[in-house]
């Protein structure tokens, strides 16, 4: 990063270049932003660091990005009022306690000079200091201690603020490097502070602005190799790219990292590289016929001491090329994303295909956690969520997930997995979240939902008798009868659901069942109901030979 | 008392030992500069009896765990968010301590704390 050079001296910061530079910080902490998230340690619920810095920055920028001030002290007190409007978690509140102190000392100030500059760092430390009465040692807190530290350091020889910024810069990053000596649990994690991460961006972007580099690609990161999340339950799979291949080794010479990834990016993509003790793992996805490349790359490089290859598409469960790729809906933020609980591959393409955002696996024998369905959106960049649970013993996991977070959750209480299809069909994600949540709950009520699967116990349940590895039927989620084939519980279901008075009914069948078995017992529907037009889906749902939608 | 019983034994956890706990999250919880007692009488009391955790009050009722805080906050951060945080801290240690849930957290805000003539 020091090719680039920075503009001539005694560029004149004002209130507009101030402007520039807080669009600049939150572009860069954006792009890392993920990075960022990465270095959670603590499973509190407050959201993820990085989101958080990133949303406190978003408020600071939109209040400023309309205003004109030439006067930097105005432009300031402006960035330090929004940042602490929209101050989200600690790390949030502590970056609005440093745009505050910023502020404070650029009051008078009109154009930016170096001592000014020093000044306001100096001031931003201790207005983040006093906002705690034990201050742990190891965090943003540090961070900023270390900045101020190093600027005043820097004013000794030049009075030029860009010049103490690309000095501050690398310190922020020595800063951030140390923290794991301060915060014992930081070490047990084997990662660095993730709020000091996130201001070294901010200071970072500022930095690449006033150079001219580009702040919208991520920087080539090694995280530490416990942050390495390669299993992901429903991996979303890129077009062409089946196999995955991870790397373990030992480079023989410091690695180059801007060219081993650049060399990575020619082969495949989904490239992250961990490190940990000297070891490196690499992980990439690439086509069937670079497989082995990633491998033949590395081996000239260093050391490899293991390599795992793994064909996505097996995995996945799907036939070579006919095998399904997930493609979810990338929200943006401040669009509404969905979340859904999807208990089979097929009803997890459907979901998809109507713009749901984020899957969780389960359903009726394997109900998510709360942690797994607020993993499912925390990510998302955005802070309105809707979930739909899609099973009543999943409601209440979601409800909590909704306590727990701090992004805008509603939970659309949908029972059956139709209900959550009827809700998805009227989601608008830029709409208004409570209107479109309401939306959906009306669209549920419109839809009958079946279901077919086979008794595990005998019970008298609803006034029906049920014996055991019978065939029974649910609408609506209660028991309605028991049948010694699924077709006649099938032509029973829809008898008792009057599906004579809809239009639309709507069958996807299990992973038990076959297509041509399937086939078979649509066509006898449709024999029975000539007049209603009924639709055969693979769902891919365990236990459940057939989930109903009749609307 | 909160408790727990094992095989050798059941044990008990005094409201005391508990508010230690969140005393200690709190006050290192971002924006909280202090707590404050719930009214005179109540300070005075702490005062008499060194009560280690003031302006923290736990009360174990019918196996729920509740836990009220009164704090004061730094002027110029965002209440909401640091109550948020103090209320996620205190549970997140008090629960990793006890290994009980927490079912409720109380935050009040007793007062804000303003420095150098803002």
């Amino acid at each position: 990063m020091s090719n680039p050079t920075l503009p001539q001296r005694n560029t004149r910061i004002d209130g507009l270049a101030l402007k520039n530079l807080v669009e600049a910080a939150l572009t860069w902490l954006r792009t890392n932003q993920q990075t960022v998230n990465s270095l959670n340690v603590f499973p509190v619920p407050d959201g993820d660091t990085g989101t958080n810095m990133v949303l406190t920055m978003q408020s600071a920028w939109n209040e400023i990005k309309d205003l004109g001030h030439r006067h930097i002290g105005q432009m300031a007190a402006a960035v330090s009022q929004g940042a602490l409007m929209g101050a989200r978690g600690n790390s949030g509140v502590i970056l609005s306690q440093i745009w505050r102190g910023v502020a404070k000392a650029l009051h008078n100030v009109e154009v930016l000079d170096g001592p000014a500059f020093v000044r306001a760092l100096a001031e931003a430390r201790d207005t983040a200091y006093k906002g705690v009465v034990r201050p742990v040692e190891g965090t943003i807190l540090t961070v900023i201690k270390d900045v101020a530290a190093a600027a005043e350091e820097a004013l000794k020889e030049t009075d030029d603020p860009l010049q103490i910024l690309e000095r501050i810069v690398p310190a922020a990053d020595a800063s951030v490097q140390r923290t794991p000596e301060l915060l014992p649990v930081l070490k047990q994690a084997g990662v660095v502070d993730s709020g000091g991460k996130g201001l070294f961006f901010i200071l970072e972007g500022m930095l690449r602005y006033a150079k001219g580099l580009p702040l919208d690609t991520p920087l080539v990161t090694v995280q530490p190799l416990s942050a390495l999340k390669l299993q992901e339950t429903m991996e979303v799979i890129e077009e062409g790219q089946d196999f995955e291949v991870v790397v373990d080794f030992y480079p023989s010479q410091p690695l180059d990292l801007q060219a081993f990834y650049s060399r990575l990016e020619q082969i495949g993509t989904s490239i992250q590289v961990g490190e940990g003790d000297g070891m490196y793992r690499m992980h990439i996805h690439v086509p069937l016929e670079k497989r082995y490349e990633p491998i033949d790359y590395i081996m000239g490089l260093g050391t490899i001491t293991k390599v795992a290859m793994e064909n996505l598409l097996a995995q996945m469960g799907g036939s070579g090329a006919t095998a399904e790729r997930l493609e979810l809906a990338n929200v943006q933020p401040g669009q509404i994303a969905v979340v859904t609980v999807s208990p089979g591959r097929g009803l997890s393409r459907i979901f998809a295909s109507l713009g749901v955002a984020a899957i969780v696996e389960g359903g009726q024998t394997m109900n998510p956690s709360t942690q797994e369905i607020l993993a499912a959106f925390e990510n998302l960049p955005t802070d309105k969520i809707i979930i739909l649970p899609n099973n009543k013993n999943i409601i209440l996991a979601a409800n909590q997930a909704r306590e727990v977070t701090v992004k805008q959750v509603v939970v659309v209480p949908s029972r059956t997995i139709p209900q959550g299809l009827a809700a998805m069909l009227v989601h608008d994600p830029d709409g208004d979240l409570e209107t479109v949540a309401e939306r959906m709950n009306k669209a549920m009520e419109k839809v009958r939902s079946g279901e077919i699967t086979v008794a595990t116990r005998s019970v008298e349940l609803d006034g029906v008798k049920v014996e055991k590895d019978q065939v029974i039927a649910l609408l609506d989620g209660k028991l309605v009868l028991s049948a010694a084939t699924l077709e006649e519980a099938l032509l029973g279901l829809l008898e008792k659901a009057q599906a004579e008075n809809y239009e639309l009914i709507t069958l996807f069948y299990g992973a038990d069942l076959s297509h041509s078995e399937a086939n078979r017992l649509v066509d006898r529907v449709r024999e029975r109901y000539p007049q209603q037009e009924v639709e055969l889906q693979e769902g891919g749902q365990p236990h459940y030979a057939f989930l109903i939608s009749i609307e | 008392m909160s408790k727990e019983t094992t095989s050798l034994g059941r044990i008990f956890i005094s409201p005391r030992a508990i508010a230690t706990i969140a005393h200690h999250a709190t006050l290192q919880s971002y924006g909280v500069v202090g707590l404050a007692p719930r009214g005179l009488a109540e300070e005075l009391s702490t005062a008499l009896t060194h009560q280690p955790a003031r302006g923290v009050y736990v009360r174990y009722q019918d196996e729920k765990l509740e836990i009220e805080l009164h704090i004061i906050v730094e002027y110029g951060t965002r209440i909401a968010s640091v109550a948020q945080s103090v209320a996620n801290t205190v549970r997140y240690h008090v629960e990793k301590a006890l290994g009980l849930p927490v079912d409720a957290i109380h935050v009040h805000i007793a007062g804000l704390r303003i420095t150098n003539g803002e």
